[in-house]
């Protein structure tokens, strides 16, 4: 794929996106275009399963960049996200200088050679085009979330015994959160910002008919807007597009061109999308049979069937 | 550039956009003259482009919380195209009271000085936050007011809805003080441990691989304590016909805990149900889903029997040792008074905290909360923002 070239537009971007199988609206894609036109990291808070992580590889792919993920959790620290010294190699070249009688000085042993990137300091160290995506950064202390502004707001690392360290391209980064916990104000005022919520009826058909295409037309309005009308009902997990496209996959696994009339059958599939034991037990046989009687918003329904004519 | 351009004002696009952010500022955005200048450099770069990338760009430019981004819309479409917002309330009299420095100050002093003091006739011409740290408008403060004056009253639409009008002022002061009471939640002790620079008790495994730095010779010791989490929270809210007229204020409270402490909210009269995921919702949406749950049971309460379906289902897994409960209720249940103890007993076995809150001055004075009251670590009136706030040294 050809990469994005610097000057895109946001309609490009949003055409280049959609060849890379990721379906944006135009104000998603603005956003991702500013990001990269101000060179600032794009926080991207939504729902579980809305397409947050998948965006960012989706640029990545189609900006031809190569993608370092850090994925956050509870207790990362400094030495898993940036960098470490690779101590079994230096005390490797002690050994090996006592053994051959040279003189072995600190600032030897204190060299990129005997560095240990990781994902923040192979990110700001990639000559060609980079992707950094920061996963669930609500999963990492606020230490660490402390650690990132420097990173994130100069596009530098600090090693003590190197220096500074600058990007020699300025990586687009993406950082997503679920909102498990609220970030500070200072992380956020260095990024750019957007919500990314559930996707309306059409571009989730879009998105499903973009990343499924084996799966029968019929099938993915059916069952999308199955989903559009679950998601209204007070469920504990709501389920995300990656659980539509899951049970869709499964549906089409099952050889179904629509939605099973049989209810029984549908129910048994669910478990691609409910994804706990109180929606499971919420969602029943009488729920199931109303959702699939409710009839589809006027005007969707009729455009729904004739772009499938 | 054509009429629906945002910068296509008589006045230079620079100081339109300043003013937009100084607007956004009223509107609690937080815009430094980096993200101005930023708003107006993307505005540049797409000022060729249809303006609703603008639109779209500065919403990113600009949000910071999920709160901004619902807010953006509206306000964008305020400032740039008034003419296009329509159904809006047009406000004569005293308006955008911020503005006024001595305005300010008289609701400081005013809201500092809560209900007890006599309202000046300036704050009773607009019903400011003053009005909801009333507990209940009684006759006497009613005619303080100046209420009926000859059937000519200013104020006299309001006085008697404190429960339900609801200010943006009064919004915030709420969500505030829900943040204060969630972060003096005292952390609860894990058996995990995080690693800690001044803890006392050595990582024997971090200090190990640490020590490779220096040949194997133990010069960095690595500390770890114990891990601490903050406290699961539980509101548990009667929405029966009794507690009609507290419903909204109990269910603004639980939204503001909800969003500052991530507690999980129930709603319960001779049935209960769990309303968290709508509360994280839009506002529109709950009332509509308590009318619904509230609509047709005239036939009271059964707070020991919701309390026993809850213990049965989500709390068997989800109780956890130190959880608080916050019961929300009047305490009359038309159940067997000793089932309520039951019920209680059953909860507290996990090691949860009981407080109760009730909308009277006194306790209440029900069989079934009499009987129990052992059970209820803490019994207090919430029937205001200033009981909620006489009630926050209490909730630790």
């Amino acid at each position: 794929m050809a990469a994005l070239a610097a000057t895109a537009t946001p309609g490009d971007l949003k055409a280049a996106l959609a060849n890379a199988g990721y379906v944006a609206d135009e104000s998603l894609a603005s956003a991702v275009w500013l990001s990269r036109a101000l060179g600032r990291p794009l926080l991207l808070e939504g729902d579980a399963g809305v397409g947050k992580t998948a965006l960012a590889l989706a640029v990545a792919e189609a900006s031809g960049a190569r993608l370092i993920r850090l994925q956050c959790f509870d207790g990362l620290d400094l030495a898993q996200a940036s960098y470490e010294w690779n101590y079994g190699r230096q005390l490797m070249a002690i050994r090996l200088s006592e053994a051959d009688g040279t003189r072995l000085r600190a600032e030897d042993l204190y060299t990129r050679d005997y560095l240990l990137e990781r994902p923040l300091l192979q990110a700001l160290s990639q000559d060609g085009p980079c992707v950094l995506l920061i996963d669930e950064v609500d999963r990492a202390d606020e230490a660490f979330e402390a650690y990132l502004l420097e990173a994130l707001a100069e596009y530098q690392v600090t090693v003590p015994e190197l220096g500074t360290i600058r990007a020699r391209q300025i990586p687009q980064v993406f950082l997503t959160s679920n909102g498990t916990r609220d970030l500070s104000d200072a992380l956020r005022r260095r990024c750019l910002y957007h919500w990314l919520d559930y996707p309306t009826l059409e571009r989730e058909i879009a998105i499903v008919t973009a990343r499924v295409p084996q799966a029968d037309q019929q099938l993915v309005v059916d069952a999308v807007q199955f989903l559009q009308r679950l998601r209204r009902q007070d469920l504990v997990k709501t389920p995300g597009v990656a659980e539509t496209l899951d049970w869709i996959r499964a549906l089409h696994q099952l050889h179904h061109t629509t939605l099973p009339d049989d209810l029984l059958a549908l129910l048994s599939t669910l478990g691609c999308v409910l994804k706990t034991r109180e929606d499971r037990f919420k969602v029943g046989l009488e729920e199931v049979r109303q959702l699939c009687e409710t009839q589809a918003p006027a005007g969707v329904a009729e455009a729904l069937s004739s772009s499938l004519r | 550039m054509n009429g629906d351009a945002p910068l296509s004002a008589a006045r230079p696009a620079s100081a339109r956009i300043a003013a937009f952010a100084g607007y956004l500022r009223e509107y609690g955005y937080t815009l430094g003259v980096a993200e101005t200048a930023d708003l107006l450099q993307s505005a540049e770069w797409l000022s060729a482009a249809p303006p609703r990338l603008v639109r779209h760009a500065w919403r990113s430019l600009v949000c910071r919380h999920p709160s901004e981004w619902a807010q953006w819309d509206d306000l964008y479409a305020r400032f740039w195209h008034p003419e296009r917002v329509k159904g809006t309330v047009k406000v004569t009299g005293r308006t955008v009271a911020r503005r006024d420095l001595r305005a300010a100050v008289a609701d400081l002093q005013e809201s500092l000085s809560g209900a007890s003091s006599a309202p000046t006739p300036d704050a009773a011409a607009r019903p400011s936050s003053g009005s909801l740290d009333t507990p209940d408008a009684s006759p006497a403060a009613s005619d303080s007011l100046g209420a009926a004056m000859g059937g000519a009253s200013r104020v006299d639409p309001l006085h008697d809805r404190s429960q339900t009008m609801w200010w943006p002022d009064d919004l915030t002061q709420l969500q505030l003080l829900a943040r204060q009471i969630a972060r003096a939640f005292r952390p609860l002790r894990t058996r995990r441990f995080v690693p800690h620079p001044h803890a006392d008790r050595l990582d024997v495994r971090g200090t190990l691989r640490r020590s490779t730095a220096d040949g194997g010779a133990l010069l960095q010791p690595v500390w770890r304590t114990h891990r601490r989490v903050t406290p699961s929270l539980w509101l548990f809210v009667d929405v029966s016909r009794s507690m009609e007229a507290h419903a909204a204020l109990y269910l603004r409270v639980a939204r503001a805990f909800v969003r500052e402490a991530d507690a999980r909210v129930f709603v319960f009269h001779t049935q209960i149900t769990e309303v968290t995921a709508l509360l994280r919702r839009d506002s529109g949406r709950i009332q509509e889903k308590i009318n619904a749950v509230t609509a047709g049971f005239g036939g009271g309460t059964r707070i020991a029997d919701c309390l026993n379906t809850f213990a049965r289902g989500e709390g068997r897994s989800a109780l956890r040792r130190g959880a608080r409960l916050w019961i929300l209720s009047d305490g009359y249940d038309t159940g067997e008074p000793s089932d309520l103890t039951a019920a209680l007993q059953g909860l507290r076995r996990a090691g949860s905290q009981v407080v109760w809150f009730h909308p009277t001055r006194t306790t209440a004075l029900s069989t079934a909360l009499s009987g129990a009251r052992r059970l209820i670590d803490v019994m207090l009136p919430l029937a205001s923002l200033q009981d909620l706030q006489a009630a926050a040294p209490r909730l630790r």
